[in-house]
């Protein structure tokens, strides 16, 4: 199905409701994200982070709303509502398949994206010739997220860091349009946690070059996480899902849901810059009282100041080119927050 | 301490001691019993054992003239240990891979689509907890050779409870294992042979070791009922006469036989499921 144009941006969710029965779980979410972006999603316990994220993966689709996503070299972007190879996803269990190795359970999404059951059983010289070509490329990109010498271990063998490793390569052997990460390092030591986080910049730093070339950049994440200070950290951008808003000023007898209540630019991390997470205590305070703060109400539109600050050209990394072309063609400046800007002209 | 764990010098040893003990405790009964009625056969020495083996194997009473004098091979299937092996041994196989296979289907459709599982999972449960050797009568009259009646004993002896323990096997796959393989780009004919099934094959074949056993007992009770060849019928015929010298070497070799098969099950395990090494 048709959607809006495509112009820079690789992902949608416009107006998405969700609810279990009589139970309001998502009410009117909608954002955009620019490819390149590492958006961080928070938001209280219960809040319907997981029900998002599955929505977005396509197993459970929204009970209204659309999902759309933009892929490469297609005009418009197509609405999902099944999953599909176009986004990645990295969960904080059962990432791996347990019955493969590391290379192997990064060679399984080329093997069942490229071949079909009846392929591999009955084209078998052409089959092992393709096996080969993938369990090369799958070597490559573990060496390139430091497994090289953990090829054929089986996930039990692998410590959690080592396995989270092997499923952000296995999500990224697949050029999903998006990565959706979900919790990934919840359950890892605080020295593991920083060296994902750290490899996660540098993935952002190869997108920022990229852009810098005037090129797509290659991967865009969706990180969802209780850790503000990673969220800062590791995003370029934080989006804040919360029930804490103010439904009675928006005409509602009782809260209809969880909706997008903060969305704003962070300040870009380079992969060596140091984890001082002082430097981010103003912003970490903000964020807890606008999205975890049951006593503070604000107004659903009042933080979502993201659009706006990339027109008045506060965009950092991958969305710089996107604030200079707003600054340079005099968008903005009106107060405008409409999600959805022109992007660059590269 | 509970639990603590023994040296695998010390397993063996004590798994050793544990057969010599029961071997020397036979040896002392078998004696006394003997001294008590020099006629006893209900629990006959190793040298009354050792006539019993020779009977099992030795090669039948050969008719001149027959099939069995001109060919080599014939006169093996006189013996009875080879007559008997290989009509228990086909009947079980049979059984057990039909079982094993409708057991496979019924449990991975049950376990995938939960219309299928709504389908089955009541009768299922009930025919579970209908003793087969019960309803061998039914088999008695719906079969029309006693081979058939026998492999269908096995196979619907076993298929109920496998077909639950694979279903449950499915129902254990992390739904999050199946939503990845669909953002690779899998059908779902990939999900269920590519995830689902490798996922639950260690259990298949675990399944297929425990139900070795209650086959068995579902096999020797078919045979049990009539016939004239097979390790049930030959218990049975060899029982009324209080043959129990012959008896005896059929059990050890109806008990290396399960040993057997459990043992390469085991292996077939380690070859196709290394993953599992350290336990699934």
């Amino acid at each position: 199905m048709a959607g809006a144009t495509n112009r820079g941006i690789v992902f949608e969710c416009r107006g998405v409701h969700h609810a279990f029965g009589p139970n309001m779980v998502l009410h009117d979410v909608n954002f955009r994200i620019v490819r390149g972006e590492i958006v961080a999603l928070v938001g209280p316990s219960g809040c319907g982070k997981s029900t998002l994220l599955r929505a977005i993966v396509g197993t459970h689709p929204p009970g209204r709303g659309r999902i759309l996503v933009g892929r490469r070299g297609a005009a418009e972007m197509a609405e999902v509502a099944e999953p599909g190879r176009d986004r990645g996803i990295v969960y904080q269990r059962y990432s791996l398949f347990p019955f493969l190795t590391a290379q192997q359970n990064v060679a399984l999404g080329p093997m069942l994206d490229q071949t079909s059951l009846a392929f591999r059983a009955f084209r078998f010289p052409s089959w092992r010739r393709l096996r080969r070509r993938h369990m090369e490329e799958a070597a490559e990109l573990l060496a390139r997220v430091g497994l090289g010498k953990a090829l054929k271990l089986y996930p039990h063998e692998m410590s959690g860091g080592m396995c989270q490793r092997v499923a952000i390569a296995q999500a990224l052997i697949m050029k999903p349009e998006i990565l959706l990460l979900d919790e990934p390092f919840g359950a890892l030591d605080e020295a593991t946690r920083e060296e994902l986080q750290r490899m996660l910049l540098t993935l952002y730093a190869e997108n920022c070059r990229a852009a810098g070339r005037g090129e797509e950049p290659p991967l865009t994440v969706l990180i969802v996480t209780h850790e503000i200070n990673e969220a800062i950290f590791v995003g370029d951008r934080v989006l804040g899902l919360s029930q804490y808003w103010d439904w009675r000023g928006a005409g509602h007898a009782a809260c209809p849901g969880a909706t997008i209540v903060y969305d704003k630019a962070v300040p870009v991390c380079a992969p060596d810059a140091d984890r001082n997470f002082d430097l981010f205590r103003d912003r970490r305070r903000e964020i807890l009282d606008v999205v975890f703060s049951p006593e503070v109400l604000p107004d659903r539109e009042k933080h979502c100041l993201f659009w706006r600050q990339l027109e008045n050209g506060e965009g950092q990394g991958v969305l710089q080119p996107w604030a200079t072309a707003a600054t340079t063609s005099g968008a903005g400046r009106d107060g405008s927050s409409t999600p959805g800007r022109p992007g660059p002209s590269s | 301490m509970i639990r603590q764990p023994a040296s695998m010098r010390a397993k063996v040893v004590l798994g050793a001691m544990a057969v010599v003990l029961m071997l020397a405790g036979y040896t002392v009964l078998s004696e006394r019993q003997h001294r008590l009625n020099p006629d006893d056969t209900t629990i006959p020495t190793w040298s009354l054992l050792g006539r019993g083996v020779s009977r099992i194997v030795e090669v039948g009473r050969v008719v001149p003239g027959s099939e069995e004098s001109r060919s080599w091979l014939a006169r093996q299937k006189t013996r009875w240990l080879v007559a008997d092996a290989s009509a228990t041994g086909y009947r079980l196989f049979l059984g057990l891979l039909l079982g094993v296979a409708g057991a496979v289907v019924l449990g991975l459709l049950m376990g995938c689509f939960e219309k299928v599982e709504a389908f089955f999972a009541p009768p299922l449960s009930l025919l579970a907890k209908v003793p087969p050797t019960a309803i061998l009568a039914v088999f008695f009259v719906l079969t029309q050779t006693y081979t058939q009646m026998c492999v269908a004993m096995v196979a619907f002896g076993i298929l109920p409870t496998m077909a639950q323990a694979i279903y449950l096997g499915v129902k254990e796959v992390p739904r999050e294992l199946i939503y990845k393989a669909y953002t690779l780009g899998a059908s779902h004919a990939e999900v269920v042979w590519n995830v689902i099934l490798r996922q639950v094959l260690p259990k298949i074949i675990d399944g297929v070791r425990l139900q070795i056993g209650p086959a068995m007992v579902f096999l020797i009770a078919a045979e049990w009922l009539g016939g004239e060849v097979g390790f049930g019928c030959r218990i049975r015929l060899e029982s009324r006469l209080a043959h129990m010298h012959t008896v005896y070497p059929y059990l050890a070799l109806l008990a290396g036989f399960g040993f057997g098969m459990d043992a390469a099950l085991r292996r077939l395990q380690r070859w196709l499921c290394p993953w599992c090494a350290g336990g699934c």
